[in-house]
């Protein structure tokens, strides 16, 4: 029995523990140290890395989770997740479209504002995208499960 | 299932490329815009003052910036507003480089009424809102805004009245000397017709004077303004009283009252 546990732990969970791990290692340099080596935060004027690693954070669980449950209704459920916690984690971070930022530049306050809302429609797009994905997805399994005819 | 799930998938990383594509090269773009805003220039005009700000965009991005609209909004210390003034740059294609001015005319004639008569006399400073704003590949709009203050100097800074001497002028009328003095804080030239209005305590006019005077910037005036009046009114000068003051230029004219006394 434990020999079968050991061959089952060898066969399905390393790999997909080192599939997680490579794949979060892949998503935190594209989501994070790309952004940051292409735009260090001394060019722009502003300090985004809280945001940026906020949202590295976000992702990078997500992609580990997602990678850990894939196939089952568990990694549907967290693709789900995943796609409304972006959501509203952008509409948050952007004031409902409006992000904004008070500099100071030489002893003058400027006040900074950028209406992001098309982007903010075209991230909330691509979520619910994601979502609509993994709902169907989730209920290709359910169906599959209910098809299966168990001979044994 | 299977083709539509592929489907929403395929779908999901293209709006996933073409955002962070856009987010890569907005960013890019903003990083390669080129402002530079020159010195603020105070022209005297031939209404009165002109505030002038060049300034000139380089578009080295990848996208076009359209409608920039550029509003400044005086205001003098008390929150009058003095002039709102736009300047529209309706589009800067990529790879271009735009070079305009932002003026804004100040109107001697509308500021120095009675309302204004503490500009007159006294130095301030205008603030100055600025508002800019564009719409970044057509599809961003952004804005800017911030506040600056300009000194204002009065063209009658520190204007006080001497002691008025009474004397003979011949066998019917007398000469009042009174010592009028002030500086020009103000960029143009004070020159015009200074008339005066002997008023006494009963409000009663009693005589009335006028000089010309031509006092350059950043320089003081003092001299004495000479009225005349019949002899038997001589009675009527009190010792206290007020003085009307009209300073009439080709461009403007401004009044206000002193007390003397």
């Amino acid at each position: 029995m434990a020999e079968l546990n050991a061959k089952l732990l060898m066969k399905k969970a390393i790999p997909r523990v080192l599939k997680a791990t490579v794949w979060g290692s892949l998503t935190f340099f594209v989501v994070y140290c790309l952004p940051m080596m292409l735009y260090p935060t001394d060019i722009l004027p502003f300090d985004y890395a809280a945001q940026l690693g906020q949202f590295a954070t976000i992702v990078v669980f997500f992609a580990v989770a997602g990678q850990l449950f894939s196939g089952t209704l568990i990694g549907c459920g967290f693709g789900i997740a995943k796609a409304i916690i972006i959501i509203a984690y952008f509409f948050t971070i952007s004031d409902n479209g409006i992000f904004s930022v008070t500099l100071s530049v030489s002893e003058v306050t400027v006040n900074f504002a950028v209406d992001i809302s098309v982007i903010l429609l075209m991230i909330v797009s691509v979520n619910l995208f994601n979502v609509a994905k993994n709902l169907l997805e989730a209920l290709t399994l359910l169906t599959e499960k209910s098809t299966d005819i168990d001979l044994t | 299932m299977k083709i539509a799930i592929r489907m929403l998938s395929i779908a999901t990383i293209i709006l996933w490329l073409v955002i962070v594509f856009f987010s890569a090269t907005a960013v890019y773009s903003v990083m390669n815009l080129g402002i530079n805003l020159g010195e603020v220039q105070m022209l005297p005009s031939s209404k009165g003052i002109t505030f002038s700000l060049p300034f000139s965009i380089s578009n080295n991005g990848y996208y076009e910036l359209a409608d920039l609209n550029l509003t400044t909004r005086v205001t003098d210390s008390a929150g009058t507003v003095l002039d709102i003034t736009e300047t529209l740059v309706p589009s800067i294609p990529r790879g271009t480089n735009v070079n305009a001015s932002h003026t804004i005319p100040i109107d001697l004639d509308t500021i120095l009424t009675m309302d204004h008569v503490p500009l007159l006399l006294n130095d301030s400073e205008f603030t100055v809102e600025i508002l800019a704003g564009l719409n970044f590949a057509r599809a961003v709009p952004v804005q800017i805004s911030t506040n600056a203050t300009i000194p204002w100097g009065a063209p009658f800074a520190h204007f006080s009245v001497g002691r008025i001497s009474v004397s003979p002028h011949n066998s019917t009328h007398v000469e009042a000397s009174v010592p009028v003095s002030f500086e020009n804080h103000a960029i143009i030239d004070i020159t015009g017709t200074l008339k005066l209005e002997f008023i006494n305590d009963s409000s009663e006019k009693i005589a009335s004077g006028m000089t010309s005077i031509s006092v350059p910037p950043q320089q003081g005036y003092a001299d004495r303004i000479l009225v005349y009046t019949m002899q038997q009114d001589i009675l009527k000068i009190t010792s206290s009283g007020n003085l009307h003051l009209i300073f009439e230029t080709p461009v403007f004219v401004v009044e206000w009252w002193e007390s003397y006394g």
